[in-house]
């Protein structure tokens, strides 16, 4: 691992290869994917389960029920009911998190080494027998509201992300938020949450991730025990659909009271797997990753037209977006930073220097991720899940370092067309 | 996802793991450099520190030490603006300047192959920056805009509200960065800081990562040595903020909210204090982990929101100690009342020995991951006790001094400190409607627009 990171971060020993990052993969016999890395620098370990399951395995009446999961998970099963999932692992030195995506559904725990077989206990009994109590469902019915309420109906940037997302997807389940419609948060009914649970909570469905002060075969023997007696099920059921091409601009408003305006450029791209993503990932950098960006200097700076501008896509199964978040300075009519974003994505002809700067800035961000077990469990599962194999993980630095300036060019004028794009704009509305 | 991160499970120190060890040398100028060897990843961080920070600015230019911070990398006797950037972008390398209530830190992080030429890129804004009138308009312009857009972010904005509120215009901790304190601040305010704080009798350098003790020495000596030796800052004296003698309570009217977002806090302690162990462990118990007290009973048990938590501050002059969280318009009173309720359960009843016990392994647990993992980390930790004047027993003794709290000690710390009398409240959301719901948690209601330029401090 650490030598492969050197690897990465120096152009000049590509070359030299090195592809046997010391991370061990095993299939469990009930389908479950398990990668475990040993790093014995601090007392820690950080498990990491991928369910592959998120909003867009949702259909409408029921969205946001994956994230809803993410919660009920933490409510008690049989053997831990009610708080002792947490109540445990904070008293043996642990804590957790997780996080639901529009593909994923990933359960994050920190821990000391002690609790090693604790952990593998309770992940078992919560995939295996999960509680159902009603009085526990409507309670945490208002805690996804309040959730809800924080990061759209009193975010500026979460409610313009959500109705431009809903604008660009009119068939394919990216359409709606994670989150769910206020309207589903208040109907689903239990027999919807068992249906969710059955569809997306079975070992085939799931990567696990173990990195730290941990043994490997300790680790494969507390998952043969625990996790690999419990039986897989069918997997959830293919998304059919596919979002049919974007037939020309779409440009939606937003008026709500609000300090500046937003403004969000949205463009379809493929999915992480395509061939086009390390370029789409290196371009993005380019034009938004420092203060020497192409946007930065034309929009932030020189022009003086906003206060930041970001591009970049997330990691997708299925095609995405690649959106550019643009914060327009007071008084700045938000078709001039519009404007000015055109004008960079099309005359995009970077020069050798300024590939060379890109490069640099991108795998040295790439490995800043990778300083944490945390940070590196997260990357092999999400290497894993997306891109097909954690292995990818040590080619991202080659697929980057192969990238020229025509790679850049191509898929610059290939996806970022009048026609591919959907404009939110944030309005603020004259307060009374 | 499940929760946010809890600010206030800021730790400090730690045990069981060692501080790695690290050199400190003072240079004829007073200049000190700190530098730990971690072999391990090909990069070196830079942490530079320089004394003072919010608490040496001038009371009504509230900002000026971050702005002078922000400026250092756009423009230099050597390099303009977008030539620091390429350089610095080139290199993959990352740097970061800002300042807080008591330090500017500038902390940057290069590739160990790159060391000598980081170290010139530093060096060259830190203590070469010259300011360019073109730079200073716009950057103050763009600061301006950015602390407007704060109130976009009504959880954010709370926060600051509420500082103001707590410790009022006469304390360094009550003067927030805002449209109007950013809009007094002129060059030669930045030009006369920089020359007055960026001194050698006023910097530490920390270098941590994959260096070579002796090289990185002679180099960090020779750059830093260099740097004229001014005056060292003299610290603020302590006025610690007092408890008022009835609650008192204002209110930020934002019409368009539909929640209500509050904090409710009272005085704390310093960051060396003799209680500051036993209040993290409380502290932790009450609002800093999953199942503290407050998230327990009003998210958990019921629904009432997303997350609530205490935050302990931990600075150099005695700080506050507040709870925060948000709720639906509706429940406001309700969520309040709740909040009290745990509070003064705190205080009367204390907790058990369970709850002793479970807070700290946790915090134990925690520790290593959260402090000793990175070289950014090991960093940090060199900052904090060279700013507070500590020793390494500060990570060293950690676990003993946790593992030395007493049930006893920390339930007469409980009483002591998590008082239900004169509280300080402050609230963002819909104000007609929660108006009258509210009146009864103070006799005097101070009532503001958010709307209304910067974060007030109204009169106490």
């Amino acid at each position: 691992m650490r030598a492969l990171l050197i690897l990465g971060l120096i152009p000049s020993l590509f070359a030299a290869g090195a592809d046997a990052p010391d991370v061990s993969a095993t299939n469990l016999a009930n389908g479950m994917k398990l990668l475990v890395q040993e790093d014995h620098a601090i007392p820690s370990v950080a498990m990491y389960l991928f369910y592959k399951i998120g909003s867009r395995n949702e259909r409408p009446g029921v969205t946001g029920i994956s994230h809803f999961f993410e919660h009920m998970m933490f409510n008690g099963a049989k053997k831990y009911g009610p708080k002792q999932f947490d109540i445990q692992m904070e008293k043996n030195g642990g804590n957790n998190n997780a996080y639901t995506s529009r593909d994923v559904t990933v359960y994050t725990d920190w821990f000391p080494p002690s609790a090693l077989e604790l952990m593998f206990d309770m992940e078992s009994d919560r995939i295996r027998d999960l509680g159902f109590d009603p009085k526990i469902i409507a309670s945490e019915r208002g805690v996804v509201y309040s959730e809800r309420r924080s990061s759209v109906d009193n975010s500026n940037f979460g409610t313009l992300i959500e109705q431009l997302s809903a604008a660009a997807f009119i068939a394919h389940p990216y359409h709606w938020p994670v989150l769910g419609w206020p309207s589903d948060i208040e109907a689903w009914t239990m027999d919807d949450l068992k249906a969710h649970f059955r569809m997306g909570y079975a070992p085939n469905n799931c990567v696990a991730v173990v990195v730290g002060d941990v043994k490997t075969a300790d680790v494969l023997a507390l998952a043969k025990k625990y996790w690999e007696p419990i039986p897989s099920q069918p997997s959830p059921p293919e998304v059919r659909t596919k979002e049919p091409e974007q037939l020309g601009e779409r440009r939606i408003q937003v008026r709500r009271r609000a300090q500046l305006p937003i403004v969000m450029v949205a463009y379809h791209v493929p999915e992480s797997k395509h061939a086009d993503t390390p370029a789409l990932s290196l371009l993005g950098t380019l034009l938004s990753g420092g203060q020497s960006s192409r946007l930065y200097r034309r929009i932030v700076d020189r022009d003086q037209l906003a206060l930041s501008v970001n591009g970049g896509a997330q990691s997708s199964l299925d095609p995405a977006l690649f959106i550019f978040t643009i914060q327009p300075r007071a008084g700045v009519e938000p078709v001039l930073a519009e404007k000015a974003l055109y004008e960079e994505l099309a005359g995009i002809e970077p020069t050798p220097e300024e590939l060379r700067k890109a490069k640099n800035q991108f795998l040295a961000n790439h490995y800043r991720q990778l300083k944490t077990g945390a940070g590196r469990a997260n990357l092999l599962g999400t290497h894993e899940v997306f891109f097909g194999s954690y292995q990818h993980l040590y080619n991202a630095a080659k697929e980057i370092e192969a990238l020229t300036a025509a790679d850049i060019v191509r898929v610059a004028h290939l996806y970022f067309t009048e026609k591919n794009r959907t404009v939110a704009t944030l309005v603020p509305e004259v307060s009374k | 996802v499940r929760l946010l991160l809890f600010a206030a499970i800021a730790l400090t120190a730690g045990a069981q793991v060692k501080l790695p060890p690290f050199t400190r040398t003072t240079l004829p100028n007073g200049a000190r450099i700190e530098i730990m060897p971690r072999p391990g990843l090909p990069l070196v961080g830079f942490r530079v520190q320089l004394r003072g920070g919010g608490e040496s600015e001038p009371a009504d230019k509230a900002g000026l030490s971050g702005i002078t911070a922000g400026l250092l990398r756009r423009g230099t006797a050597k390099r303009s603006a977008d030539q620091f950037s390429n350089e610095l972008d080139s290199l993959g390398g990352a740097f970061n300047s800002a300042s807080n209530e008591i330090s500017t830190l500038i902390n940057a992080e290069f590739l160990s192959k790159d060391f000598n030429a980081g170290l010139e890129l530093i060096a060259d804004a830190v203590f070469h920056a010259n300011f360019p009138e073109a730079e200073v308009k716009k950057l103050l312009a763009q600061q301006v805009e950015g602390a407007r857009t704060v109130k976009d972010n009504p959880g954010a904005a709370v926060g600051l509200y509420f500082r103001a509120f707590f410790f009022g215009p006469q304390h360094p901790f009550g003067r927030i960065t805002d449209d109007i304190s950013l809009a007094r601040i002129t060059r030669d305010d930045i030009v006369s800081y920089h020359r007055r704080l960026y001194a050698g009798k006023n910097l530490t350098v920390i270098v941590a990562g994959d260096v070579e003790q002796s090289a990185a020495s002679s180099a960090l000596s020779k750059t830093f040595g260099a740097v004229p030796a001014g005056e060292p800052y003299t610290w603020v004296s302590d006025a610690p903020p007092q408890r008022p003698s009835e609650p008192r309570l204002l209110l930020v009217d934002k019409p368009d909210a539909t929640q209500t977002y509050f904090e409710i806090g009272q005085p704390g302690v310093t960051r060396i204090s003799q209680d500051r162990i036993p209040l993290l462990l409380l502290n932790t118990l009450f609002g800093g982990r999953f199942t503290s007290m407050l998230n327990q009973e009003l998210r958990t048990d019921t629904g009432l929101t997303y997350g609530a938590n205490s935050r302990l501050q931990q600075s150099r002059l005695t700080g506050v100690i507040a709870i925060s969280t948000y709720t639906k318009t509706e429940s406001t009173a309700k969520a309040i009342e709740l909040a009290l309720d745990i509070l003064k359960r705190l205080h009367d009843n204390g907790v058990t020995t369970e709850q002793l016990a479970s807070v700290k392994a946790y915090i134990k647990g925690l520790y290593p991951r959260q402090s000793l993992e990175t070289t950014d980390q090991l960093a940090t930790i060199l900052g904090e006790i060279d700013l507070h004047g500590l020793n390494r027993g500060e990570v060293d003794d950690l676990f003993s001094s946790i593992d030395a709290v007493t049930l006893e000690r920390a339930n007469a710390v409980a009483r002591k400190y998590y008082r239900t009398d004169n509280l300080t409240f402050t609230l963002l959301g819909n104000a007609k409607a929660i108006r009258e719901s509210i009146a009864r948690f103070a006799p005097r209601v101070t009532e503001l627009d958010i709307k209304q330029p910067g974060f007030g401090a109204p009169a106490r």
